[in-house]
């Protein structure tokens, strides 16, 4: 139980992270980058790459992290400003993003071939026992980048004038403008965050996983559906979605049979799409505006 | 002493401009003198917010000289326009919702972020203009009546401590008690040698606050005159032109 319970959550911030790289560049500029789970599969195949080429496993981690990176905000220059140039409310980033997915696989492809490549264990070879339940220090740590990842981004947007500007282009962009936001670096930086986040997540999974082509699909997808059951209006509710998706795959793979995580998480979404349409933390977000409209009700009549 | 040369805050010549390369205004010219309030009038779809949406830097298309403060922006970008030059209050208030009263108003300065008691100084100021609004500083700003909206949004554009303030019908929609109160607010602004840009449906706002008067019609400036100069058979012009 407590196992089960575990080893959903570290999933569960797999692809919370997933999903928080695509809410967050979609918070900035209403565009789902679907090239987001390629760029998880680029920083695990070229830490395989360059290790097996002898270079320190740091290196290679690090390296992966910043090609993530740059290609995300690659994907941005690519794929996504040359079509909202033409058209602002163009929805053609859909089918260019697509398409670096397909030329960033195919690529990887080419050169990696199908079979799975090797990636170093490093922390996930030291089990740590908790009671009845094992995790290993790289599953401890990734729940501790799940909760950073998580606590950094509230505290940012809630906290500092940044992140409040960041909101403000979230929800009019133009005016921000006007009171001097540059709204293309904040594109750019929340693609840049957005790569990051994605290939932090390869890092973190890779010694699960090892390295093929075609994990960009999976996660690129698992992340999807963490985002729809999370809510796409917010990031922290985006790895929140995460973790419930982590959770209940782990459970039905327990409890329903070994394959059930296969196809758990398409029923899981739909559910969540027929019942609360923005999202299981919308919900909760709209409980939240009530109780604020009764105060602020409240405090006029008193005023 | 020697007199400083007065730029003016804003020169427009020859300004052109619209949406999707169709021209909706046609060779604009007029000025805003250092410390001038002017009113640009005129009816609906007259393209008194596409003016302002040219010197804001909103407005992709558009050629011909826009100077504010004595630097050249009809290239720039808005972003670079609000450091200092330019501050809007928008068509409709547009304030950012989900976020507080307060943090409206510090956002409008974000530009003097680094200058704290700069910050703080242009804050009392909005709130001696609007003591209404300070009492609801911490409230989400879209959830105020829609002229203590009007009053955040001034106080917005004030926060940028720019060299020229540009407004959009901020009467529009106000009951006439809240209409009251903001002609005031803006006569006191004027007072306090602001140059002002101030687009209006209400003739008679215009005439209360400002110095100097323009009319556009069908996207060119067809009218101008002293607000003073202004008789019933000027008003009355006016009136036609607004139809
Ligand atoms: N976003 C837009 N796209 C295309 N045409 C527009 C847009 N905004 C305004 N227009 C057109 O430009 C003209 C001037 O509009 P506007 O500047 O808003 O007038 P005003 O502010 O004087 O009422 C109108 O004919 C209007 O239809
Ligand atoms: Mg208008």
């Amino acid at each position: 139980m407590l196992q089960v319970l575990l080893s959903g959550l570290t999933v569960g911030t797999i692809y919370g992270l997933v999903a928080m790289a695509f809410a967050i560049v979609f918070y900035v500029t209403k565009v789902i980058n679907f090239a987001t789970g390629q760029l998880l599969m680029v920083s695990i195949l070229l830490v395989s790459g360059l290790v097996k080429l002898g270079l320190p496993d740091w290196l290679g981690i690090v390296t992966g992290l910043v090609a993530a990176t740059v290609l995300g905000v690659a994907t941005y220059f690519i794929a996504v400003r040359p079509v909202l140039r033409f058209d602002r409310f163009s929805f053609a980033w859909l089918v260019s993003t697509l398409g670096v997915a397909i030329v960033i696989q195919a690529t990887f492809a080419l050169i990696y071939g199908p079979a799975s490549q090797p990636f170093p264990r490093g922390l996930h070879a030291i089990p740590v026992r908790l009671g009845p339940a094992t995790l290993t220090v790289q599953e401890i740590v990734t729940l501790a980048v799940g909760l950073l990842a998580i606590v950094g981004w509230h505290l940012v947007r809630r906290y500092t004038l940044l992140g409040k500007l960041g909101k403000a282009i979230s929800t009019d962009p133009e005016i921000a403008s006007t009171v001097g936001a540059n709204v293309t670096a904040f594109a750019v930086g929340a693609f840049a965050i957005g790569g990051f986040l994605a290939g932090l997540a390869g890092i973190l999974v890779g010694p699960i996983t090892y390295g093929n082509p075609y994990l960009g699909d999976t996660y690129g997808i698992f992340g999807f559906i963490a985002l729809m059951i999370g809510g796409i209006q917010r990031p922290a509710a985006a790895m929140g979605g995460g973790l419930v998706l982590g959770v209940l795959s782990i459970a039905a793979n327990t409890y329903i049979g070994a394959q059930a995580s296969d196809w758990f998480p398409f029923v899981l979404v739909l559910l969540v799409l027929l019942l609360t349409p923005n999202g299981v933390f919308a919900s909760g977000d709209q409980l939240r505006r009530l109780f604020r409209t009764r105060r602020a009700y409240q405090q006029g009549v008193n005023a | 002493m020697s007199a400083t040369t007065q730029t003016d805050a804003l020169v427009v010549e020859g300004l052109s401009g619209g949406y999707d390369r169709f021209d909706v205004v046609h060779d604009i010219a007029f000025r805003v003198g250092c410390g001038e309030a002017v009113a640009l009038l005129g009816p609906n779809g007259a393209g008194k917010t596409t003016v302002l949406r040219a010197i804001m830097g909103l407005l992709r298309h558009r050629r011909g000289r826009i100077e504010i403060d004595g630097t050249d922006v009809v290239a720039a970008p808005p972003h670079r326009i609000a450091r200092g030059l330019a501050a809007m209050v928008p068509e409709g208030r547009r304030l950012f919702v989900g976020q507080s009263v307060e943090d409206n108003l510090r956002l409008g300065g974000i530009r003097l972020r680094g200058d704290r008691a700069r910050t703080e100084e242009l804050l009392a100021g909005v709130f001696e203009l609007f003591p209404v609004i300070e009492r609801y500083r911490d409230r989400e700003a879209t959830a105020l009546s829609g002229g203590e909206q009007q009053m955040v949004a001034i106080g917005r554009m004030m926060m940028a401590d720019p060299a020229l303030m540009l407004l959009d019908e901020p009467s529009l929609g106000l009951a006439p008690l809240a209409i009251a109160d903001l002609s005031a607010a803006l006569r006191r602004l004027r007072e306090q040698d602001r140059s002002i840009l101030l687009v209006e449906q209400r003739v008679d706002i215009a005439l209360e606050v400002c110095d100097r008067i323009y009319v556009l019609s069908g996207g060119r400036i067809v009218d101008e005159g002293r607000a003073s100069d202004m008789g019933a058979e000027g008003r009355a012009l006016i009136d036609a032109y607004l139809g």
